[in-house]
């Protein structure tokens, strides 16, 4: 069999990112990019022409929220690269750079969601994806404390929360507010939030509370309301070889300053981490309260 | 003590989640708007998850009363 010798404009499609090396002589996969996993359906299809077209009739649906196409042969890859173009197909990226932004469904379908994740996440892409980084740096939005989209696990992880506040003047007195909390209290290794007076009337202390807002969905008369929505913050959680979660440097912090602290953690990434290394690992040798000084 | 009286009534003692709440739920179609239903709930996860689901599908609450080990819910349609 005579060597096939691959022509420059053939290879070029390769350094563009994207495109990943298959265990397979001469073949690829195409990792795609979905910002907070929100994919119109008529996008859809357009994978499924990719698919059948380049690939071998199917796809792989990533953890991080991508499509990933296999089986793509490298004569075919600058037509390929021409048709994403086309169609609106956003490429992931591999290598030393930012990962695709994932996020959970969120508030506007999610019963404990206090922020719209998915439309944040597409608002973020173009901050917080595809920049140089020393290994790679990965984003995660989740709309409450249940952490769908595992912000702990991520480089740099918001976790939306909801500060509660009770109207006495509606209460009725059920207690079905306490015993929530004292349930999701207990879990957490903590005092309740909610206990109730001598007069059956709840009592909050903001302290103890973790934000997920129970007692809120619960009332049956709508008692509880949510007086502040913001972001918990965490950084340097990682999984791979050796799994690390992130630690929490602030709660509450708005919506309108993510963008700044996305743009500030990567350049202390850049900063403190040597090439090769995660976020998290860099940080062992810093002081946690001067990177948050420098972050927030 | 001001005693509300449902108009229908359904023991849901000892039926689990989410079963409790699709047996109201259902309950409740049959019934007219501002018709009032009082349900019998276990303690624990059915009497918190019933509430916050009737209330999720926009009808109200009037009552929720602890009696020894279960509790009462009264419902008003919407
Ligand atoms: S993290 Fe919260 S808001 Fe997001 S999907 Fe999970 S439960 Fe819903
Ligand atoms: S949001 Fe706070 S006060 Fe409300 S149930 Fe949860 S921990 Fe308790
Ligand atoms: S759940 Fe609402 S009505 Fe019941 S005790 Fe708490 S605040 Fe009062």
């Amino acid at each position: 069999m005579t060597k096939k010798i691959y022509k420059d404009n053939e290879l070029a499609g390769l350094r563009t990112g994207g495109i990943i090396k298959q265990k397979q002589k001469d073949y690829f996969i195409l990792r795609t990019r979905i910002p907070g996993g929100h994919l119109k359906a008529d996008l859809l299809k357009k994978y499924s022409t990719i698919a059948k077209k380049y690939g071998r009739d199917y796809v792989h649906v990533s953890t991080r929220q991508g499509i990933e196409i296999p089986w793509i042969h490298i004569k075919n890859i600058p037509k390929l690269l021409k048709d994403l173009k086309k169609l609106n197909i956003l490429k992931g990226a591999c290598g030393p750079r930012s990962r695709n932004l994932i996020a959970c469904p969120g508030m506007s379908v999610c019963r404990f969601g206090f922020v719209d994740t998915e439309q944040l996440a597409g608002k973020l892409d173009s901050v917080a994806f595809g920049k140089e980084v020393p290994k790679k740096f990965k984003v995660a939005i989740t709309g409450c404390l249940n952490s769908c989209a595992k912000p702990q696990e991520n480089d740099l992880g918001f976790q939306a929360q909801g500060e509660p506040e009770v109207d006495l003047s509606k209460c009725i007195g059920c207690t079905l507010c306490a015993k929530v909390c004292e349930k999701v209290c207990l879990r957490g290794k903590r005092k309740p939030a909610i206990i109730m007076d001598e007069n059956k009337r709840p009592i909050y202390r903001k302290k103890n509370c973790f934000f997920e807002g129970d007692c809120i969905r619960v009332c049956p008369v709508n008692a509880w309301k949510t007086k502040m929505v913001g972001f918990a913050v965490y950084i340097g959680g990682k999984v791979g070889r050796f799994p690390k979660f992130g630690v929490k440097i602030a709660d509450f912090v708005k919506e309108s300053q993510i963008p700044k602290i996305i743009r500030n953690t990567i350049r202390c990434y850049n900063r403190i981490a040597k090439k090769g290394e995660r976020f998290g690992e860099a940080l062992e040798r810093q002081d946690l309260e001067k990177i948050k000084e420098e972050i927030l | 003590m001001n005693r509300i009286k449902g108009n229908q009534y359904i023991n849901l003692k000892g039926v689990p989640c989410p079963l409790n709440f699709v047996k109201t739920k259902l309950k409740l179609e049959t019934m007219g708007t501002g018709e009032v239903l009082e349900v019998e709930l276990d303690d624990g996860e059915p009497i918190t998850n019933v509430t916050a689901s009737v209330k999720e599908e926009g009808h109200q609450i009037l009552k929720v009363e602890k009696a020894d080990e279960y509790w009462k819910l009264l419902i008003k349609k919407q």
